[in-house]
């Protein structure tokens, strides 16, 4: 196996626009800003974060909100960035590894992990490292079931993890009875979801929830390092932007795309200990109540510049767009508190999906741009 | 470096259309009307049906097959829709949101204005082609991709329809769509209405999808879209033309769903629906890539997993496990499928 990548597998998102700046010479200032703009997710996401917290303070400041749009208020609301970014990032490994990645069973993974669990540390009796590790592994294993399926025998993505997504939640419902595990122990997990202050810092920083620590900046790290830094990186890249050519420089695709599958898994695995711990309970069907978390998680992915056809794609795009989703959520429930607020996040969360999608489609006929 | 003996596993992505396979020496010109998949399905069908009447003899009773039929209908209706977007190499799933919109709103009108069923069906087709029109619209002029945008019309839709919703029900709805039902007013010498409607809408799709040029052109845009273009297929017409289909079979749906509901209406309706859909499509044999597929192996699908849900029931298991069933039900619909193609690529 070789331990270098050739040039000719580049993966286009560090690449960036190359072949668009070289065309761009000469261009206006204003010309120059719509391209990177329209060329660069990273760029349009912290526009779009921005324009939301510079609005939202704005209606703050003149009294339009039912509560104050204060730090505070945006540090406690990351409570609900941790899940998403995880399995937004999860996301991205497999829509990176192409031939029409992707994963809609996560949020199954995560109600069967959370069930085990909270077994295993709220039953059995085991200490929580051991709990945690034994999450991280079984959700591994869950996402080797859809690795191997997809990546060893060839099954299309979307079937077989719909397929898996039926049985893991299944499972998951039938394991305890449909009864959710809150015994004392994973009901005293809840003091990992609370709010911390920093050491180190004044008092006036706002409190930020422990679990941003502990699971979201560590995770958002690794899975960094990993496509940034190693030679795994490179290769997921590769085998997603073109599979075939990835082979003949000496690429193992199918293991490649196997271990996205699985990290994938693992990292489900990780967000079923946050879910049991934010809710102080192991409940069945945590992560497909509702629309699910894996909507939720590749609808993140795709506007953080992932693109759906593999080979593309950023961790802090993922991030960007998250911290994007949760503060525009935030500051949607204060302009209109209660019912009607929570149904216009669906409206916002719609419009932003499609807008971005279209615009992508724009861009590139536009620019020939990448992401 | 080791790539001297590497090969390429080489799979194509997208299987080319199976317009003219050769079928024993003879040359024909459309596959045989019942492929192996749904020869497979309904052998399998059969057993399960057998197995289950042996096992339980509440299972062959007209109060138990008449509400597995009705139960099944919009499944496979949406099916049908589905079907044919999935063979353009697309997929839809905001259907479920689609179902919630317009069962929701005629729910509402037949409350409060009593409306006579012609007009409630009217309305909740109305409502479904409009939404698939959105749909249609976005996908073939925006040239994204499918899942993309359907994901986004999920939200919205949903949005649309909490919003019409109102507080959490609509109570007391009239029994107007008993029509559609499976109750007494919803069968004709013991057979229903619903499963005859939905029997002959989808043989009209499966008789336009293999023996009129214009269904044909739907395989051709799955197989390969560029050169479905280059030989003079309208691909953007066809390509909204399923969606704005599958939006008219989801309004139909609904009034299904509506009939075969309480008096009340609460806000989850539909949701989950898309997947079981897609699941009867894929059940079916339709290729996930496009290219491939037939509205009869949806039908059998969807009556698959409806066959499993009931008898699941039947048999005092818990309910829940149906769904482990249909998903490996789909991976073995699937896994038959591949080692098909690469069975027939072989010879």
């Amino acid at each position: 196996m070789s331990t270098q990548t050739t040039p000719g597998t580049e993966p286009a998102a560090d690449s960036g626009s190359t072949a668009a700046e070289v065309a761009g010479r000469g261009e206006s200032l204003p010309g120059k800003v719509l391209r990177i703009l329209l060329t660069q997710r990273i760029a349009l996401l912290v526009l779009l974060l921005a324009t939301v917290l510079i609005t939202m303070s704005q209606l703050s400041a003149n009294n339009y909100l039912s509560a104050p749009y204060s730090t505070s208020y945006l540090a406690a609301t990351l409570i609900n960035a941790v899940p998403l970014v995880m399995l937004g990032l999860a996301e991205l490994l497999v829509i990176t590894s192409g031939r029409g990645g992707i994963d809609l069973s996560v949020g199954a993974i995560v109600s069967l992990t959370g069930m085990v669990f909270g077994f295993a540390y709220g039953e059995w009796g085991w200490s929580l490292p051991a709990a945690l590790v034994l999450a991280v592994v079984f959700g591994g294993l869950c996402g080797a079931v859809n690795g191997g399926l997809i990546a060893y025998l060839g099954f299309p993505a979307l079937i077989t993890t719909l397929a898996t997504y039926y049985g893991f939640s299944s499972l998951a419902l039938v394991v305890n009875d449909q009864r959710p595990i809150n015994s004392q122990p994973v009901q005293d997990l809840y003091s990992t979801a609370s709010a911390v202050s920093l050491p180190f810092l004044p008092d006036a920083f706002p409190r930020i929830p422990l679990g941003v620590f502990t699971f979201l900046i560590p995770t958002a790290l690794v899975v960094w390092l990993v496509l940034a830094r190693t030679t795994y990186g490179r290769r997921l890249y590769a085998i997603g932007t073109n599979d075939v050519a990835a082979e003949w420089t000496g690429i193992n695709v199918a293991r490649t795309r196997f271990t996205a599958y699985v990290a994938a898994g693992a990292i489900s695995g990780l967000v079923a200990v946050v879910t049991v711990a934010q809710f102080a309970s192991a409940r069945p069907d945590s992560g497909v109540a509702g629309n699910g978390m894996a909507l939720p998680a590749i609808t993140i992915a795709v506007l953080g510049g992932v693109a759906i056809t593999g080979g593309i794609g950023r961790v802090a795009g993922v991030v960007l767009a998250t911290l994007l989703i949760v503060w525009l959520n935030a500051g949607i429930l204060l302009a209109v508190p209660g019912n009607a607020g929570s149904q216009l996040q669906l409206f916002a969360l719609g419009v932003v999906l499609i807008f971005a999608a279209l615009l992508n489609g724009f861009s590139n006929r536009r620019y020939g741009g990448t992401s | 470096m080791s790539s001297s003996i590497l090969t390429p596993a080489g799979r194509p992505d997208g299987e080319p259309a199976a317009v003219a396979p050769q079928d024993g020496g003879r040359q024909r010109l459309l596959p045989s009307p019942v492929t192996g998949q749904e020869m497979v399905l309904i052998v399998v069908i059969a057993l399960l049906w057998l197995a289950l009447s042996l096992a339980t003899p509440a299972f062959f009773t007209s109060g138990s097959i008449v509400p597995l039929l009705v139960g099944m209908t919009p499944i496979a209706l949406i099916g049908v829709g589905m079907t044919i977007v999935i063979i353009t190499g697309g997929i839809d799933v905001s259907v479920g949101s689609i179902v919630m919109v317009c069962s929701v709103i005629v729910a509402q009108t037949m409350v409060g204005s009593g409306l006579p069923l012609p007009l409630a069906v009217l309305l909740a087709v109305a409502i479904g082609g409009v939404l698939g029109l959105v749909n249609g619209v976005l996908i073939a002029y925006g040239r994204v991709h499918a899942i993309i945008i359907t994901f986004g019309t999920l939200n919205l839709f949903r949005f649309i329809g909490l919003q019409v919703f109102g507080s959490s029900t609509v109570e007391g709805i009239p029994r107007t769509l008993n029509f559609f039902g499976r109750g007494e007013a919803g069968r004709t010498l013991g057979i229903p209405h619903s499963f005859v409607i939905m029997l002959v809408i989808a043989a009209l799709a499966w008789w336009y999808l293999r023996h009129t040029a214009g269904g044909r052109h739907f395989y051709a845009i799955g197989g390969d879209s560029q050169a479905a273009r280059l030989a003079g297929i309208s691909v953007r017409t066809r390509v909204l033309m399923a969606y704005v289909v599958t939006g008219l079979l989801a309004g139909l749906a609904s009034c299904f769903v509506l009939a075969q509901g309480t008096s009340s209406l609460a806000a989850n309706v539909g949701s989950g629906l898309e997947l079981a859909v897609i699941a009867a499509v894929v059940i079916g044999g339709t290729s996930i890539i496009g290219g491939r597929g037939s509205v009869l192996g949806t039908v059998l699908g969807a009556l698959l997993v409806q066959t499993v849900a009931t008898g699941v029931t039947q048999l005092g298991w818990r309910s829940q496990l149906s769904d482990l069933f249909v998903g490996l039900f789909i991976l073995i619909a699937v896994g038959a499928d591949l080692i098909r193609q690469r069975t027939r690529r072989a010879s």
